[in-house]
């Protein structure tokens, strides 16, 4: 069965593209414009995996993984940052949060950030 | 008037009114047959007399008003001033400084410094002074800022008043920084909040031009492919440039290190080299790494930024050279500290632009013309960095004939 993937990210375009690339390759996609609505659909929707934008309207990327982590229910979902955010200190807190990989958007092409996916969901 | 009058005049401090009592005195002393001549020698001392009081007075006066013009200035400056005398009691304060530091001099006046720093509004201000090396009798001047409470950062200045090479006290002036902070803040904010903004949109191009150039969305001609190639590639660019611009924010918030640990310079050089593998090749350039033969001594470093640091002035060298020129890399290692050497054949820096070289958004008016990318951001980065790691960067060049640039770091002990 295709595995699922969540992306929670607020700008249209970036997410349809990745959208686009993710359902090429094969995956069974859904998605969320903002924190509280990513929260809940991982809750109900249980992916596989999620990617995590960080800055977002209301609730932030780095709330959504804190309060992921902290669920028990969830906590064992993998979720990989994808965000524009990129500083040390921003990375270590990711990570720190339990985020199993920190992408930066400008820095990886669609292709790579599947290949990324792929190894984790292995 | 001679001095021996003057001395006189002092030791017995004879006020004007005093003197005229005294005349008569005089007068008695004065009867006899010389009457007239001792009379007159009498006058001229009581007219020389009075002429030194009168002097002494105007003296009296001008020092006084010089006191009082000293004062005013103290009272009214805008700084605050604080006087300790060389026992380290508080001798003088103005309004400024009572106002920042939110107390009234009546209350402090004359206590020793000891007794102020028990106090809660002195505590952070003696506790930074203490700071400061061989504690208060200093020989120079020091200079730190002191977030005293929210929205008041000072900047404290303290120096010793030395008179006839005696320490007479110290002398702290808290100077307000706030507006400075405040709008360095919102610069640095402003820059960083707008880097991270302009990458997204960014990231939509990248992504775009990659995926058509993929082939997701169907075939491409290979002249499509090829103005693709080339639209990605400046996509890049600008990607790399506001990463420039991130770092240039992040030197300037002065928080460019993260946790340094220890490492080999050389392998991480040498790790930073194998990036340039293509480019070389590219351009023939005879490159050599010569490697130390035994390995050099730790720092300690943020390995990131050193990469970036080094990676910079690889990355100028290879530039600058015209192809099949030569790069060499090599270390030396004197007296606890390593340095870094990259040799190149390249165009060199114009002599009259040397000392701007590290200054930000510089670039060789040599190089523009050569019609190469930069954004002149570099080799300022590369110097705060190696500056951050307590090091020193400086190099030698000649126009047409290449450049050599140097970076030593301390080692760990």
């Amino acid at each position: 069965m295709a595995k699922k993937i969540l992306i929670i990210e607020d700008d249209k375009f970036l997410r349809e593209l990745i959208l686009r690339k993710l359902l090429k390759a094969g995956y069974k996609v859904s998605y969320a414009i903002d924190g509280e609505e990513g929260l809940k659909k991982i809750k109900e929707e249980k992916p596989d995996l999620v990617l995590l934008d960080l800055i977002l309207p209301g609730t932030d990327g780095f709330e959504v993984l804190e309060k992921t982590k902290s669920d028990i229910e969830i906590s064992s979902i993998p979720v990989i940052i994808l965000s524009n955010l990129g500083q040390k200190e921003d990375i270590e807190r990711g990570l720190k949060l339990g985020a199993i990989d920190f992408l930066v958007k400008a820095h990886f092409t669609p292709q790579e950030i599947v290949d990324k996916i792929e190894k984790i969901l292995k | 008037m001679n001095s021996g009058k003057r001395k006189n005049n002092k030791k017995e401090r004879v006020t004007p009114k005093e003197f005229s009592e005294k005349k008569l005195n005089f007068t008695k002393i004065t009867e006899g047959k010389k009457e007239r001549t001792e009379e007159e020698e009498l006058k001229q001392a009581r007219n020389a007399l009075l002429n030194i009081l009168e002097d002494t007075e105007e003296a009296r006066k001008i020092a006084v008003e010089e006191r009082n013009k000293t004062l005013t200035i103290i009272q009214n400056f805008a700084d605050g001033i604080l006087v300790f005398d060389e026992k380290n009691n508080l001798e003088l304060i103005n309004p400024l400084a009572e106002e920042f530091l939110g107390v009234k001099k009546e209350e402090i006046i004359q206590k020793n410094i000891s007794e102020l720093s028990e106090t809660p509004k002195f505590k952070h201000l003696i506790k930074l002074l203490d700071s400061f090396p061989e504690g208060k009798a200093i020989k120079s001047i020091f200079r730190e800022e002191l977030p005293l409470r929210e929205n008041l950062f000072l900047e404290i200045t303290t120096l010793p008043l030395i008179m006839e090479s005696n320490l007479k006290g110290t002398l702290t002036i808290l100077h307000n920084v706030t507006r400075e902070k405040n709008i360095e803040k919102m610069k640095t904010e402003f820059v960083s909040i707008s880097a991270h903004q302009l990458r997204t949109p960014l990231s939509a191009v990248k992504w775009t031009i990659r995926m058509i150039l993929d082939g997701d969305v169907g075939e491409i001609s290979n002249e499509q492919r090829d103005l693709l190639q080339k639209t990605y590639l400046s996509n890049e660019r600008m990607i790399n440039l506001i990463n420039d611009l991130l770092n240039v924010t992040r030197i300037e918030e002065g928080k460019l290190l993260y946790e340094p640990k220890l490492a080999q310079l050389e392998d991480i050089v040498w790790s930073v080299a194998g990036n340039f593998k293509q480019e070389i090749k590219r351009k023939k350039i005879d490159f050599k790494f010569k490697k130390p033969s035994q390995a050099l001594p730790k720092v300690k470093v943020d390995q990131e930024k050193i990469k970036l640091a080094v990676e910079n002035l690889i990355d100028n060298a290879i530039r600058y050279t015209f192809p099949k020129g030569k790069v060499e890399i090599s270390f030396r290692c004197p007296d606890k500290v390593i340095e870094f050497k990259v040799k190149d054949s390249g165009v060199g820096i114009p002599k009259d632009k040397q000392e701007r070289i590290f200054t930000k958004f510089f670039r060789g008016p040599n190089v523009i013309r050569m019609e190469t990318e930069g954004t002149g951001l570099g080799l300022y980065t590369t110097k705060n960095i190696i500056e951050a790691h307590k090091g020193k960067i400086w190099f030698e060049s000649e126009e047409g004939k290449g450049t050599t640039f140097y970076f030593a770091l301390p080692t760990e002990e």
